[in-house]
């Protein structure tokens, strides 16, 4: 496998998610523009087109995070869906306090709505979540220039290196972040998450803050 | 048993509507759950009197204790004597009661395994830590003039978890998930002391500071030195509640 391959492989996995992303956004922009929503009437409205996105085996979660106040009966909601049995989420507590968590702090939350566009996080420990080592593609929703939250979707890291290592080794390539860190790479030496210190050709992939560096 | 206020009592038990009945009854209730509104082993009226309390049908407020019991935030016992019951997030009281029943001999255990794991994930943590996350570390810290207690604890809790997850292993942020429990919900006892969270706070941004410039030796030190502040602190207050 070439690295354009490795790269192509990249995108495969990303593409369907940056479509069904853009699916939500559309859905749930037409439902808030229709009138005022609670958790339970959103959650039943996004749960076939998730779910079925869900079959994919190499998601671990997905769904919809509302933005502070947004909603008529909660300020804060996950409407998500993840685990092997695709569990629903709702509320997301402080694993040790059982406090709420405030997740528009959280770079894939904040980092979309800075940016106002597609963001991929990661890789991170999600303790919000999932517990796992993820990397979360995010897309900001919108309603007349109001944010009302973030689509996402939790791809693990686990599933990225079991998916992109053996076309990575063939090239001798290494995938990076935005950031340059490691997400998957041919040196065993080099860790997911460890910075990439020397300089290398890198070839982007499409539309995503991704590359796959040249050894 | 604390009993609350009339008036808290009558907008959670006031009629609720029809339109997304159990998950509205069921948000209702873990509310005032989570914020103590309800208080932890209070008795829930049966379904029966929820169901006419909320205007519901007796199936919804089944269905909204169902969604509750799984969250953990209700339990239910059969025979005579039982009912759901308020299952609330530990209150300080309750963290205190286990302070009480716990040896000096327990304390020092679980105080070593959690120093131990805390220190280690600063010390990694500072080899891994980039600027970004950084920032997101110095938006946990909590400025001096707060006084809710509870923020302090659960910020301090989150910038450990936070710690933890710099370490980029899971199974280790899930371990000091279990350590920040079961012992850093004790050594927050502390935190309603003002010169206390004083401390906590001079240390929480050393820790940060170390962090940011990549320093390990000083990064392990300020939390060990914040978990020894507090322990000496835990066991003047574990010497005063057992003696």
């Amino acid at each position: 496998m070439s690295p354009l391959d490795c790269v192509a492989q990249v995108e495969e996995h990303f593409g369907p998610i940056v479509t069904h992303l853009e699916l939500v956004r559309g859905e749930v922009a037409a439902l808030f523009e229709a009138g005022p929503l609670t958790t339970a009437s959103l959650r039943e409205r996004l749960e076939p087109g998730v779910l079925a996105f869900l079959r994919n085996p190499d998601l671990v979660g997905s769904g919809f995070v509302v933005a502070p106040d947004v909603l008529s009966d909660r300020r804060l909601s996950l409407v998500w869906w993840q685990g092997e049995d695709r569990d629903f989420l709702a509320d997301a507590d402080a694993p040790a306090t059982g406090e709420a968590i405030d997740y528009t702090r959280l770079p894939w939350y904040r980092t979309a709505q800075r940016t106002g566009e597609l963001t991929l996080v990661g890789p991170y420990v999600d303790f919000v979540c999932t517990d796992e080592y993820v990397m979360t593609t995010t897309m900001p929703v919108y309603v007349q220039g109001r944010m009302i939250g973030v689509a996402g979707a939790d791809t693990l890291v686990e599933t990225l290196e079991t998916m992109l290592l053996p076309g990575l080794r063939e090239a001798g390539a290494t995938l990076v972040n935005g950031h340059g860190k490691v997400i998957v790479s041919a040196d065993p030496q080099l860790a997911t998450g460890a910075p990439l210190t020397t300089a290398r050709d890198m070839i982007p992939c499409r539309d995503l803050p991704l590359s796959v560096a040249l050894s | 048993m604390r009993v609350m206020t009339s008036r808290a009592r009558a907008a959670i038990f006031a009629p609720i509507g029809d339109e997304g009945r159990a998950a509205r009854v069921e948000s209702r209730l873990a509310e005032a759950i989570r914020s103590g509104v309800l208080a932890h082993g209070e008795r829930l009226p049966s379904e029966p009197e929820l169901a006419q309390m909320l205007g519901v049908a007796t199936v919804t407020a089944r269905e909204a204790l169902v969604a509750l019991r799984a969250k953990g935030l209700v339990v239910t016992t059969r025979g005579r004597g039982g009912g759901s019951f308020v299952q609330g997030p530990e209150s300080a009281c309750l963290v205190e009661d286990r302070l009480a029943a716990m040896s000096r001999v327990e304390m020092r255990d679980r105080a070593t395994v959690y120093l131990v794991v805390l220190t280690g994930c600063a010390e990694i943590a500072a080899e891994r830590t980039d600027a970004d996350e950084v920032e997101d570390l110095r938006d946990l810290l909590i400025p001096l003039n707060v006084s809710d207690v509870a923020r302090w604890r659960s910020a301090d809790s989150e910038l450990y978890l936070s710690v933890a997850a710099l370490t980029q292993s899971a199974r280790m942020t899930r371990e000091v998930v279990r350590q920040e429990a079961e012992f850093g919900a004790l050594l927050r006892i502390p935190l309603n002391e003002p010169g206390f969270r004083e401390a906590t706070a001079t240390r929480h941004q050393e820790l940060v500071e170390a962090l940011a410039s990549g320093d390990a030796v000083r990064a392990r030190e300020s939390v060990r030195e914040h978990v020894t502040h507090s322990l000496e602190r835990l066991a003047e207050i574990h010497e005063a509640v057992r003696r």
